[in-house]
């Protein structure tokens, strides 16, 4: 399947399952909503074959390159028919369980994840583990008949919808660092987990604190080696900064051609709007040379760093802009319309704070593509 | 030329940006058959120099070159193109009835030509055409400025009589002014490149505290940001080769300009007080893109027209699909 056949194909069967498609909700919605939303949509992409290009055929997909799946969620995003938001955890976490998890356990698993079966989650940042993740004391130890872990981790996404966590424990001594890290595949129904969603300033309960209480997790669910779960931590991070960037781009596109479209004449200087559309293009030429690198099988690395800067300076300069442009509906709308653009503009204040802040992504460029030597 | 190819040319090109500037990068690049090179695949071609020309900071009269080549004007050492005036992209010359009159800048083969290219418009329908005249027809003056090396001239006219060509160079044009902003975008991050390389050796050098200054988060970040607004002006410059368009190397050619000028910004910063001083070769990538920015449309300027088309078509054009 190449990439114009698919797309072709791709635009008709959306162009005709349009109100099938579409959210059931109105506006904004809530998260369960945005939640319903985003399974029926992986459902019937699914069962069309959408949803399976651009995975391996022992993950259940249909083969082909991963410029697939990221024109895909392009589409869909394009299309305002799912949010970058909730749609990006597949492309956060199944490339990390192909190439980590025990074959079996993929082939059950990842299944369920691209037909919207399950929403997953990612149990990384602790409450004293944020930036410095390789610190993080969620303990998993051996037991006769598997790990116990014990521990709590927070800012967890979606964790309140999540069938299952790709867990981060520690395995070795406190102060192994990032050598005693071992990463499980947690069933989120097991005994002993608690939930807690936090209500964040968008008003959404985006993320969660999640409480392990001596919680067993048998160990066919290890990913990777005993005490080298850095390695799959290092893998997923890149994944978060290339194709569901990729998506996300194609979400502010999409806002900003709604704002173009609604903002009152003269509310904007030309100088403004068109400095916000170059830094999303350039975000997007970055993103679009990322999407073929990981299509031509290249590893993803430090690099991706840049993208997550680009779009993070571009999403805030373009919902600054928004706040300019659409005052009136941000600050004192109370339709859908205004409800969703003032969601969107204030979620935008955490772009430069979620995977990874603005400060550790520098720092990474500086250490590793500038080659400036270590900082302590 | 296949990549392979294009890996050789671009080494003998670097060797000579390296060695010469000038008459002799001019000669050099012949004898390389970077013009060759240059009309059988503008943007190949466009895309190995400039990135170094603008590292090495050199001059040559490529530029010339390339807009004499999108004209169909086959470049010779007696002819030379009038690029536009300092800021715009517009043509150089304005044609009414058997008059002409020009504004606009040229390289220092305009100052050795017998012949100058002028585009102009013409008053009667707003149509291009492409005007030979003597040079000795427009007053030239020489350039020293803020950036003397780049040997700049000035050319002006007022009056001068021609005999108008056929019209329908819109095309040529508009060919010429998307290569000529691709070549300069090119050009502005091989400086800005540059600039960061000094920064970076100077901050691992430079020793405060007991330590380098490279170990200053402070210093870090400033050139973490420089890499980015280049990397990012650099992903739609290499784009824009792949499929050149006004669009795109509007774009290209506003983002390379703003990353140079952050790169500036933080990497003097870094630099300090020797970057302050005439011996570090800091300022002269700094008073070269100065001027390049205003080559072909300014980053500001082309910034605010494209923000204009915006505001007026209400659309985003459809840009890099996959």
């Amino acid at each position: 399947m190449d990439l114009a056949t698919f797309r072709k194909a791709l635009d008709d069967w959306l162009d005709h399952n349009e109100r099938e498609l579409a959210p059931a909700h109105s506006g904004r919605g809530t998260l369960a909503d945005n939640m319903a939303q985003l399974a029926k949509v992986k459902r019937l992409g699914f069962e069309a074959g959408w949803m399976r290009w651009g995975w391996p055929q022992r993950a259940g997909g249909l083969g082909g390159s991963p410029i697939l799946r990221a024109y895909l969620g392009e589409a869909l995003m394009a299309r305002e028919i799912v949010g970058p938001d909730v749609y990006s955890m597949t492309e956060v976490l199944a490339p990390t369980m192909i190439n980590f998890a025990p074959a079996e356990l993929a082939a059950e698993m990842v299944p369920r994840l691209l037909r919207g079966d399950e929403m997953w989650c990612q149990g990384f940042s602790e409450p004293g583990t944020g930036s410095n993740l390789a610190s993080l004391s969620c303990r998993a130890t051996r037991s006769d008949d598997g790990w116990r872990v014990t521990g709590q981790k927070v800012w967890t996404s979606y964790a309140q919808f999540a069938a299952r966590c790709v867990l981060l424990t520690r395995t070795g001594s406190q102060e192994s660092a990032h050598r005693g890290i071992t990463a499980l595949f947690v069933d989120m129904d097991t005994p002993g987990i608690t939930i807690r969603p936090i209500r964040t300033m968008h008003g959404t309960d985006e993320f969660c604190e999640v409480f392990y209480d001596d919680v067993a997790v048998p160990f066919e669910r290890t990913l990777g080696e005993v005490d080298h779960g850095w390695a799959v931590a290092m893998d997923l991070l890149p994944y978060e900064r290339s194709t569901s960037l990729w998506h996300r781009g194609a979400y502010l596109q999409r806002r900003l051609e709604r704002l173009l479209a609604t903002v009152p004449a003269g509310t904007l200087s030309a100088t403004e709007i068109g400095e916000v559309t170059q830094l999303l293009l350039a975000f997007r030429a970055r993103s679009r040379a990322t999407q073929y690198r990981m299509a031509d099988g290249e590893p993803l690395g430090p690099e991706t760093s840049v993208d997550k800067v680009l779009i993070a300076t571009a999403e805030q300069a373009l919902m600054d802009v928004a706040a300019r442009g659409l005052a009136h509906e941000i600050l004192l709308g109370d339709d859908g319309i205004a409800e969703y653009w003032r969601a969107a503009f204030l979620y935008s204040r955490a772009a430069t704070i979620y995977g990874g802040t603005g400060e550790i992504q520098r720092n990474i460029i500086a250490r590793r593509l500038l080659d400036l030597g270590d900082d302590r | 030329m296949d990549a392979s190819e294009i890996e050789l040319f671009e080494r003998s090109v670097r060797q000579a940006t390296e060695r010469h500037s000038g008459d002799a990068l001019d000669g050099a690049l012949a004898e390389l058959g970077w013009p060759d090179a240059l009309a059988d695949d503008p943007p190949t071609a466009v895309s190995v120099l400039f990135p170094l020309q603008g590292a090495a900071n050199v001059t040559s009269s490529a530029l010339d070159e390339v807009v004499a080549t999108a004209l169909g004007v086959p470049p010779t050492s007696r002819e030379a193109v009038v690029l536009p005036a300092l800021g715009t992209r517009t043509a150089p010359g304005d044609a009414r009835g058997h008059r002409l009159s020009v504004r606009g800048l040229g390289t220092a083969r305009l100052q050795r030509g017998v012949r100058a290219v002028v585009v102009a418009t013409r008053d009667s329908n707003g149509s291009f055409t492409i005007v030979t005249v003597s040079t000795t027809d427009l007053t030239l003056r020489p350039v020293e400025g803020i950036d003397p090396d780049l040997g700049l001239v000035e050319a002006t006219a007022d009056t001068v009589g021609f005999e108008p060509g056929p019209d329908g160079a819109g095309n040529a044009w508009s060919a010429a002014v998307v290569l000529a902003q691709l070549a300069l975008s090119h050009e502005i991050l091989g400086a800005a490149r540059s600039m960061l390389a000094l920064a970076r050796e100077h901050a691992l050098d430079r020793i405060q505290f007991g330590q380098p200054i490279a170990r200053f988060q402070a210093v870090r970040h400033r050139l973490a940001e420089t890499l980015v607004a280049i990397e990012g002006a650099d992903a739609l410059v290499l784009a824009t080769n792949d499929s050149p368009s006004p669009e795109l190397a509007t774009v290209a050619k506003s983002l390379a300009g703003r990353a140079a000028l952050t790169a500036a910004r933080h990497c003097q910063q870094v630099l300090a007080g020797i970057g302050f001083t005439a011996e570090h070769p800091f300022h002269r990538y700094y008073r070269r893109i100065l001027l390049l920015d205003q080559l072909f449309g300014s980053a500001h300027g082309l910034t605010r027209d494209f923000g204009e088309e915006l505001l007026q078509s209400r659309q985003l054009p459809a840009l890099l699909p996959l």
